[in-house]
């Protein structure tokens, strides 16, 4: 790396800086039209500035610029390389088309344009905030940019403040992200006492020096809290739903990928036990996965169910890091490649398409002011677009060809199946299971998203809505549509692609094995025969198609109602619902999904029914049995303090004396010695 | 290429095989074994009604089924004659296209708004996800015994194999013709000869499909029994050369179609609440499956 490299990456990253400045500049002093237009050039100019970054560290092999920040933090290194590359690239073009249907979308915000300013400046915030994330390199700095990444999707989140339930779960995001920081921030200072330094080189040298699993378990759980692997996920369920839909989109696609980030860069420094984190990790992400689509398939609220699909989709994630680290124990390169590969193929890939279904969700909740699926239904006559995206990101996430889904979900797959070949009994077994977990989860998502699009798209409209939904302004499909050309071409092209997480392997890892050209050239080009197969699939089908059309070309075709079994006067509430759809699985399930039910038993007496309301509804069993219960007796025990804290400003001054008088006498008796 | 042929060749009077042997079962005469393509002819040359409720999903639906399912066929070796498509993992493929079939179906039924659809629907996709785990399972415990990924180089190992391959092989052929049974919605799970759409499963999906679409609906049906005939057969034909596995070949088939004939005269269908529960313990079939392939491989120790 020449030093010409260091002053460009340094002279970027100042223009970075610029344009957040003016960009937020702009947002202030534009009227009200303007701010958007503000916020979108300034997104684009940084994910332009940053995607050279990404682009030029591909090239070069890795930028570096150090910043001096005092004798305490010391020098703040900014390194990019391919790893940070890769999810900047990401971050930069999904943050491009969230801001891009955000401007569309916002503007049937109108009664809360006052804080438009506030809200866009903090979206310009979180891209840079997420990009300085993946580049910064000083335990006290990460944390900072890490907290303004936090803080300012916080903003993003509750920006529907007049709400009281959106303010309930942005508090919610907030506690949690900050246990985050806890666990961070616990694991940078004991690296920082253990070592001395703040560097993120720092953490290599205490893996080589002491025991991996303990820090490693800290990192875990704080970038964990970030992805929401099970246990550290209850933020996710609340903060999606409650998020202006673009705000979601980008949350759900980048954000909670920050977390894996943090993840690999900290697998990067690993040293030792490879193996019994890569099972831990494994089974986790396995109970994740699982838990995260079950929990998806019971809800009505259409956004929360897409919050736990992204659960469920950090589990697949998570089952390809673990598997990487398990090749890393047994230096297998081709375990390596196909778990790491397929985790990073997955990252990108679900951020393609979990983006694009908050943003037609988001549509949907846009022009019918509703998010409950039951009460919805076919929407795809209003809104034949939003309703072809939304089918396009469903077979995508359901992992089905010929979409990119498939892609990642099948290097994980083929990365199991190697693995089953594991010389020890456990490791089979665990592999097995794995596998057969994995297709549970492919089936389980089929059953969700069925019943979604279903429910949403589907039918006849199930109650009738007080303004006829119409198809979303062009603004609000062109980063759709985007999001989908992306797509195509990792499902079409996925070598091109493949390249960079290739490269990130070879480079990122010192302790992984040898990557070995031949077998990821087999994998590349295995993937690109599938993606030939697609293609053939479709000719398939259009030939289908074709034929149809030729042999009925002359016969007749009628229009008529849906055959209601000789019912002759059949309505729209008779049509199955989303959740009658997925009733029979939740009750095989009950004992984790839990269901309340509200309604008035009819009573023999009653001859004549009165109207009677029936309500149900799904609760987390993690957020119920076990942080319900262990913040309720929190609150318990701290209220037993509460002649301390007693809102009586007497007492405070009291406190205040008392404090004085005790440094004072303290003083004068020397009792600080 | 030669999987493919007698896949489609077998699909032609495989169901006809089937009725055949359940006229025979009930002690009438029954149709000839090419009825039921006769009748597929038939339906193609009909006109259609569409419910004005559906959209192009619809009309979509039967044309990815049917392709999905063609297409899975295209994967499906011949004992040593090769797929047409094959590589490693193609199972995952095969499995993957079977389900984006499924889910085609899945949601032209719930495209037409009927109450009656939505529950075959529901159903469905209930069943289908339980019985995810018992193919991934099985295919794994085999690929775990041969150290190999594909269709083709699984089942030509398994032969290598000697005898205690072909024991697995007969449990993998009953986790196979119990899934081909709810893959085909057939006689435990689901009775195609029902009249109550209430306690239907794939018909009351079909219910509004006519014409082309309907035809072309029952013909895949029909290619999806030979498919998975074909996979069971192929578990048995590995290695052999191609005057012994044709023979063999065609015999399985028969025999799996004269057994689901069989299963369908003499067994009624399961209560569907039980049905989940019956699918999910296939799994638990293919478990021992992979049991029994760890004790042969002596890890077990």
């Amino acid at each position: 790396m020449g030093l010409e490299s260091i002053d460009l990456t340094a002279f970027l990253l100042g223009l970075n800086l610029i344009v957040l400045i003016l960009g937020t500049l702009a947002i202030i002093v534009l009227p009200g039209r303007g701010k958007p237009v503000a916020a979108v050039v300034s997104v684009l100019s940084v994910s332009a500035l940053s995607g050279i970054l990404a682009i030029l560290s591909l090239r070069y092999g890795g930028l570096e610029a150090v910043f001096s920040m005092g004798s305490f933090i010391g020098d703040v290194p900014l390194r990019i390389d391919s790893l940070s590359a890769w999810f900047i690239l990401i971050i930069a073009f999904v943050t491009l088309t969230g801001v891009v249907y955000g401007m569309g979308y916002m503007k049937a915000y109108k009664p809360l344009s006052p804080i438009s300013s506030l809200h866009w400046f903090f979206f310009l915030l979180f891209q840079s905030s997420m990009l300085w994330v993946c580049m910064v390199q000083n335990g006290i700095a990460f944390i900072i940019v890490w907290e303004i990444m936090s803080i300012s999707s916080l903003f993003l989140v509750v920006f529907d403040h007049t709400n009281p339930r959106v303010l309930k779960s942005g508090i919610n995001y907030m506690v949690q992200m900050h246990l985050s920081v806890v666990f961070l921030s616990i694991a940078f200072i004991w690296v920082y006492f253990k070592t001395g330094s703040w560097d993120f080189k720092g953490i290599e040298t205490y893996f080589t020096h002491f025991p991996n699993i303990g820090l490693f378990v800290l990192f875990f759980i704080g970038f964990g809290l970030k992805a929401g692997f099970i246990g550290l996920h209850t933020w996710l369920p609340h903060a999606h739903p409650a998020a202006p839909s673009h705000v979601s989109g980008v949350m759900s696609g980048v954000i909670v990928k920050i977390g894996i980030y943090g993840i690999f860069r900290v697998i990067t420094y690993l040293k030792a036990d490879y193996l019994l984190l890569g099972e831990m990790i494994i089974g986790l992400s396995l109970v994740t996965g699982l838990f995260g689509i079950m929990n998806a398939s019971v809800h009505r609220d259409f956004k929360k169910m897409l919050a736990y699909c992204t659960i469920e989709n950090i589990g697949i994630i998570g089952i390809g890091i673990g598997l990487g680290l398990i090749g890393i124990a047994h230096n297998q390169s081709i375990l390596y490649f196909l778990g790491f590969g397929g985790a990073l193929m997955h990252v990108l890939n679900h951020s393609l398409f979990k983006s694009l279904l908050f943003y037609s969700a988001g549509s949907v909740y846009q022009q019918t002011h509703t998010r409950d699926m039951n009460k919805l239904g076919g929407l795809l006559g209003y809104m034949p677009h939003t309703g072809g995206l939304f089918l396009f990101g469903a077979i995508a996430i359901a992992g089905f060809p010929p979409l990119n889904g498939f892609i990642s979900e099948f290097l994980i797959y083929s990365g199991l199946l190697r693995a089953i070949q594991s010389p020890g009994v456990d490791q089979i077994t665990l592999m097995i299971l794995a596998f057969a977990g994995l297709s549970i989860i492919g089936g389980i998502s089929v059953l969700t998203f069925t019943k979604t699009f279903s429910a949403l798209f589907l039918g006849s409209p199930r109650i009738k809505l007080e303004h006829k939904p119409r198809e979303v302004s062009k603004l609000m499909l062109l980063p759709q549509y985007l999001t989908v050309i992306a797509m195509l071409a990792v499902a079409f092209m996925p070598f091109l692609f493949l390249k960079i997480p290739v490269q990130i392997l070879a480079a990122n890892f010192p302790g992984a094995p040898l990557l070995q050209n031949a077998e990821v050239l087999a994998y590349a080009s295995l993937l690109q025969q599938i993606s030939l197969f697609f293609l053939v699939f479709l000719l398939l089908i259009g030939f289908v198609a074709g034929l149809r059309y030729f042999l009925t070309r002359n016969s007749i075709s009628v229009s008529n109602t849906t055959w209601g079994c000789a019912y002759t006067a059949p309505n729209t509430r008779m049509q199955y619902t989303g959740k009658s759809f997925s009733k029979s699985f939740s009750k095989l399930f009950g004992f984790i999904l839990l269901e309340r039910k509200e309604y008035t038993e009819l009573m023999a007496s009653e001859l004549f029914p009165q109207r009677r309301k029936y309500s149900s509804h799904y609760s987390d069993i993690f957020e119920k049995k076990l942080i319900q219960p262990f913040s309720r007796s929190l609150n318990r025990f701290t209220n037993l303090f509460t002649f301390i804290q007693n809102g009586r400003i007497q007492t405070y001054v009291v406190y205040g004396i008392a404090f004085i008088l005790i440094v004072f006498f303290g003083t004068i008796f020397n009792l600080w010695h | 290429m030669i999987g493919f042929i007698l896949i489609v060749f077998v699909s032609l009077f495989f169901t006809g095989i089937i009725i055949r042997t359940k006229s025979l079962a009930a002690g009438r005469k029954g149709p000839g074994i090419f009825q039921p393509l006769k009748d597929i002819f038939r339906l193609f040359r009909k006109g259609s009604v569409y419910s004005q409720t559906t959209s192009f999903i619809f009309r979509l639906a039967p044309l990815v089924y049917f392709s999905s399912v063609v297409m899975a066929s295209l994967l499906i070796p011949f004992g040593v004659s090769r797929a047409v498509i094959g590589f490693e993992g193609d199972f995952i493929f095969f499995a993957y296209l079977l389900g984006l079939g499924k889910f085609f179906n899945i949601i032209s039924a719930m495209d037409t708004g009927s109450s009656f659809e939505g529950m075959g629907a529901s159903r469905e996709a209930l069943f289908s996800m339980f019985a995810e785990p018992a193919f991934f399972i099985l295919m794994g415990s085999f690929a775990l015994l041969t150290g190999f990924t594909s269709f083709y180089d699984i089942f030509n190992a398994i032969h290598l194999n000697s005898y205690t391959g072909y024991a697995l092989g007969v449990m993998a052929a009953l986790v196979l013709v119990l899934l081909a049974m709810i893959e085909n919605s057939r006689m435990p799970v689901d009775d195609p000869k029902t009249h109550l759409e209430l306690t239907m499963v794939h018909e009351v999906m079909i219910l509004d499909n006519s014409g082309f679409d309907l035809g072309l609906i029952l013909y895949t049906g029909y290619l999806k029994f030979a498919l998975y005939g074909a996979l069971i057969a192929n578990f048995f034909i590995g290695g052999l050369a191609l005057n012994a596995a044709l023979p063999l070949y065609l015999l399985i088939q028969f025999s799996f179609a004269v057994a689901v004939g069989l299963i369908e005269s003499f067994m009624a269908r399961f209560r569907m609440s039980h049905n989940a529960q019956f699918i999910f313990a296939l799994s638990s079939v293919s478990f021992l499956i992979f049991f029994g392939v760890l004790l042969i491989m002596g890890k077990l120790n």
